[in-house]
């Protein structure tokens, strides 16, 4: 039986390893301008609780194979020395680990996006992601949607029609973006709480009805990415997708004017 | 001892309703407890099979069910996720053996309120009555996911099983707090008024020190609970707006509250939802390290460092909560420190596996079922408990949040390693439950199943994530870069379809063994613990006119100078 | 509690679960019932009145967290608004509660003054126990009784007083459906006021203890322990009341 277990072990060290390291799927390329230290972050914890694991594995298999069939035991407590090495070890390896990870988060956070960054604001709804631009005036109108939006009349988010700003606000049902600029996203949802999911840009944030959250990135390379929803939000959750277009300087401002005339027609 | 007997079994020859129903003997409301949740993982496995089969198979037809619906899928996921993590997780561990074997333990014959006892029992069954009952109103079962955030669960209109279903699904729950509550203040008194003489806190099996850290998380946990239940309760039948923000407009209809907000329950319940992790897994790292010292005839490597670390993992529990709100618009500073506290926990993690292996390391290891079981947790809990460190960093949870990469870690670290130890404690106490040894070879094979299963079903679930495969998604069609996932998805639903099949294998041992079985001897592993003086299986009256005296701690395994390998805790002299 | 050291010619072990055991000095059993050299016996009236004290203790730590929960949900609701960006500061849309301050107190003096009335009730019947264990008969157990009937009665009044504050607010426009004042106002003193009817239950279950047969060993165990939960009530009162009053916005 203890050359069972050790197989079964060894067997499952080496399917891990071996699955993550073939891995049939794994992350779609980070085009964002943090992705490459998020995606290094990502490489620093595998490679490290990796070890662990295989570690771990190793010794719980050689615990194993020590084991007697007759003969003495070696009656012990326990070895503090042994344990407090271990502690300090475990501790070192982790918090450094730790604060690795707490600088990128800063680096994510609390950097402001620069004074040209595209507004954008995101609003989710049961089970659609809206994407508002400010228009040429670059203030967005106010929303009531209670009082004001009818996806039928091509007013979803219920933009106040008397408020001059939000004449030529373009609503959109993807995310268009000039590549090699900051985004400053402002997320918002109308009936329950969504998640904005963009894996190629390694971002995620939640959209929670009543707060207007704001997340910024800047997206490095033209194409076109998926974005799927994070947060249950009811039976259509699977299917509320939308996609970013990252597109030249040129293209994007092409884009907006096509988008501005009909609204400003209305 | 003549006053204790007239106290509950005053009654001389009781009937079987009595006896078996109707008792407040601690080792039949154990025993109740414990079928409880046998109903209840044979739900939760069930669902969590067609949900499996829907995924991947969506039109597939089966016999019974029909075609899933993604709402159907919803409603699964809720009560499959509601099922385990409560009525299974929470309550064999803790309130099926827990409520069992403490006090024989602890070298008592009851709790400390036998009535409270019984009472939390009922509750929870009713609790577990009323969640089942919401499969059948009208819109079904709840949709919005054991953790109900609002407004998907305050607003009665936002989907199919909001309505009716989800109210169910609070009454229930609080009953649920209020049993566990009730359960709890037991096994506290119990270990804190009840113990024997000699049996000093210092001297008690690491069980009982998981049930007793336990039972205090509970009584925490699930106060606040509780609260946020109840105000979420009077948000959808009363017209408050604790957790509804204002201007909502769901399902084209307008929402008249105002003034809540939805980030408020998910601080409430994740106050609850964390230390709910390690009510959950800590009785079954207590098994754990009382199974390897019986089985490798050592004692537990670094007893006090492992009370420490139960102690030391209960109380950063509480301080954590915010790791599973990283990408919830909660304020990012605070994530510097939810961040550095979940580290923190790792670190008496890390002493509790550094320890487990010290305890089998050199020694005569009887490789039987129990043992099989406990060390397939502690491999379990390795590999589940790496990637707790990693989901830590909020700036990598921002991708992994809400992936396949969690219900990888979470089902490793808490279902698996929390299944395996149920499943140990099973064949380690099934002689004294029931009076008869469980078929040793059966239960080999139907580790070996598990085992491997429970790596097929969970590794490649780590890959999807990491590709960005959201969870609780009906259909894989919806979202494009998700259905090219659907080849690994099959797989794992193959997998998980053998490895539950493979269950078959403990359920025809476990009845087979209850009434077929070969008798058991009074202590068939040569226990040193005080439930093991007992015959098999416990007689009625425990341990009668009989007041153990406890000489020693309870893993005295191969001692110098003692005749045996194993001396009992109350065996006289020292 | 003091600790005995009755048990001090066991042998004391080599060898314990985490290294030598320490037995010379162990609480727990002995106690202080002057029984010393025995086991503690689980049913003496001792030893249960002790365990109930220690079960209503945990379950005050229990009901303190229910309230902790709501209380804190209180307080960042309050808090709350939308945020201001030309101000650069939060927008309150909390709106004020005028809270009925000389009905609330009057209530808090009908809850002290039950508390009081209770403690004279739990004591007398304790010392009576005392007696009663040591043999000692005592003539008439029934004294104190007229304590728990007045601690009812202002339970009651304490309960009505709640009650007519409800009203009061009711006609201000208060409503449990209304603005989260009100919401956590009616939440909050309705969730202690069914707290405060549990242990209300319990007293009459003790008064009438007479008639459903009930032991005055069971009874004065429930006066003791539903007197430490009353007196937990009182304070949890003051609590809310504190709560209510600071931060009313």
């Amino acid at each position: 039986m203890a050359i069972a277990l050790l197989l079964a072990i060894l067997l499952v060290i080496l399917a891990c390893v071996y699955l993550f390291i073939a891995h049939p799927v794994w992350f779609p390329a980070g085009v964002s301008a943090h992705a490459a230290g998020v995606d290094h972050q990502f490489a620093v914890a595998f490679w490290l609780l990796g070890a662990l694991f295989v570690a771990g594995h190793i010794a719980l298999g050689i615990s194993l194979m020590r084991a007697r069939r007759r003969g003495k035991v070696t009656y012990t407590q326990g070895d503090w020395r042994l344990e407090a090495l271990w502690t300090v070890l475990i501790a070192v390896l982790f918090f450094g680990f730790n604060v690795a990870g707490v600088r990128l988060w800063s680096q994510m956070k609390f950097q402001q996006p620069e004074s040209d960054a595209v507004q954008v604001e995101v609003t989710g709804t049961q089970f659609e992601w809206y994407f508002r631009y400010a228009g040429a005036d670059g203030k967005l109108g106010d929303t009531d949607a209670q009082r004001f939006a009818h996806p039928e009349e091509g007013n979803p988010l219920g933009i106040d029609p008397d408020d001059p700003a939000g004449k030529d606000d373009m609503v959109s049902t993807s995310l268009v973006l000039p590549v090699g600029r900051d985004v400053d996203l402002t997320l918002r949802s109308n009936d329950v709480i969504h998640s904005l999911f963009i894996p190629a840009m390694r971002f995620k944030q939640d959209a929670v009805p009543g707060m207007s959250i704001h997340a910024h990135f800047r997206p490095m390379q033209t194409g076109e990415y998926e974005i799927s929803c994070a947060e249950l939000c009811g039976t259509g959750h699977y299917r509320m997708r939308a996609s970013v277009k990252v597109v030249s300087e040129a293209e994007f401002k092409q884009w907006v004017k096509s988008k501005e005339l009909p609204s400003t027609a209305k | 001892m003549e006053e204790r007997s007239t106290s509950s079994t005053a009654v001389s020859t009781p009937g079987f309703l009595r006896r078996c129903v109707f008792s407040t003997d601690h080792k039949v409301v154990g025993l109740q407890y414990f079928f409880l949740s046998f109903a209840a993982v044979l739900i939760g496995t069930v669902l969590s099979l067609l949900m499996r089969i829907h995924l991947v198979w969506p039109t597939v037809s089966l016999p019974f069910f029909g075609t899933i619906k993604p709402e159907n899928y919803l409603a699964f996921l809720t009560m499959h996720g509601t099922l385990m993590v409560f009525f299974v997780l929470s309550t064999v561990p803790q309130s099926g053996f827990g409520n069992y074997f403490l006090p024989l333990q602890l070298g008592v014959s009851e709790m400390a309120f036998p009535k409270l006892n019984a009472a939390g029992f009922w509750t929870t069954l009713l609790s577990f009555l009323i969640l089942i009952a919401a499969f059948f109103v009208p819109g079904g079962a709840s949709g919005a996911g054991w953790t109900q955030y609002p407004p998907l669960s305050a607003i009665a209109n936002s989907g199919p099983g909001q309505a009716l279903g989800t109210d169910l699904w609070l009454v229930s729950m609080g009953l649920f707090c209020v049993a566990s509550v009730m359960g709890a203040i037991n096994f506290i008194t119990t270990t804190l008024k009840m113990r024997t003489p000699g049996m000093d806190l210092m001297r008690m099996p690491l069980t009982c020190w998981t049930w007793f850290v336990t039972a205090i998380l509970s009584l925490l946990a699930f106060s606040v609970l509780l609260a946020a239940v109840i105000l979420l309760l009077l948000d959808r039948n009363a017209g408050t707006a604790f957790f509804v923000p204002a201007g909502l407009i769901v399902s084209g209809k307008a929402v008249a509250q105002t003034g809540g907000s939805p980030l408020l329950w998910q601080h409430l319940f994740w106050f609850f939802g964390h230390p709910e992790v390690y009510i959950a897994i800590l009785p079954g790292m207590g098994v754990t390290s009382h199974v390897l010292s019986v089985f490798s005839r050592k004692p537990v490597f670094g007893y006090r460092a492992m009370v420490w670390a139960i102690v030391a993992i209960g109380f950063l529990g509480f301080l954590v909560w915010g790791h599973h709100m990283f990408v919830s618009g909660m304020n990012p500073y605070a994530a510097f420190a939810f961040s550095a506290l979940t580290t923190a926990i790792a670190v008496p993690s890390a002493i509790k596996t550094f320890n487990w292996i010290g305890t089998i390391w050199d020694g005569r290891i009887r490789f039987t079922t129990p043992l099989l079981f406990s060390v397939g947790f502690v491999s379990l809990f390795i590999t589940g408990g790496l990637t707790g460190p990693l989901l830590a960093q909020p700036a990598l949870d921002i991708y992994l949040h809400d992936t396949y990469f969690v219900v990888a870690h979470f089902h490793l670290i808490m279902a698996m390693a929390g299944l395996f130890a149920i499943f140990a404690a099973t064949h380690f106490w099934f002689p004294k439950m029931f009076g008869r040894m469980m078929n040793e070879r059966l239960g080999a094979l139907h580790f070996w199943i598990t085992f491997l299963g429970s790596y097929a079903i969970f590794m490649p679930m780590h890959l999807l994530g990491t590709a960005g495969h959201p969870r609780r998604y009906s259909e894989l069609t919806g979202v494009q870069y998700v259905a090219a996932m659907a080849p690994l998805q099959k797989f794992v639903t193959v997998a998980a379809i053998i490895t539950m099949s493979g269950q078959i294998i403990f359920l025809v041992n476990f009845f087979w063994s209850m009434f077929k079985g070969p008798t058991a001897p009074a202590n068939p592993w040569e226990c040193t613990t005080l439930e093991w003086t007992l015959p098999s299986p416990t007689p009625a009256g425990g341990f009668g006119e009989h007041v153990p005296m406890v000489n020693r701690g309870a893993y005295e395994y191969s001692a110098p100078g003692a005749e045996t390998d194993y001396l009992m805790q109350d065996a006289p002299g020292s | 509690m003091p600790i005995t050291s009755g048990h001090e010619t066991e042998t004391p072990p080599k060898l314990g679960g985490g290294g030598p055991g320490k037995i010379s000095r162990r609480r727990g059993y002995g106690g202080d019932d002057g029984d010393h050299g025995r086991p503690d016996d689980f049913s003496s009236s001792r030893s249960r009145l002790r365990r109930y004290r220690v079960g209503v203790a945990l379950f005050s730590v229990c009901v303190t967290m229910l309230f902790l929960g709501i209380g804190s949900a209180y307080v960042v609701t309050q808090g709350m608004g939308p945020w201001n960006h030309e101000a650069g500061s939060r927008v309150s849309i909390w709106r004020p509660l005028l809270l009925p301050y000389r009905q609330l107190w009057l209530n808090s003096l009908l809850l002290i003054a039950s508390s009081v009335t209770l403690e004279f009730a739990r004591r007398g019947m304790l010392k009576k126990q005392e007696f009663s264990t040591m043999g000692i008969r005592p003539p008439r157990f029934k004294t104190e009784f007229p304590w728990l009937a007045i601690t009812v009665v202002f339970g009651l009044g304490f309960l009505a007083g709640q009650f007519l504050v409800w009203n009061t607010l009711r006609h201000q426009g208060v409503y449990l459906g209304g603005a989260a004042s009100g919401s956590f106002f009616y939440t909050l003193t309705g969730l202690h006021a069914v707290h405060l009817a549990g242990g209300l239950a319990v007293l009459l279950y003790a008064l009438c203890g007479d008639w459903t047969g009930r032991k005055f060993e069971s009874q004065q165990i429930a006066v003791d322990a539903t007197g430490w939960y009353w007196h937990f009530m009182a304070l949890l009162w003051f609590g809310i009341f504190a709560l209510l009053h600071f931060a009313r916005g």
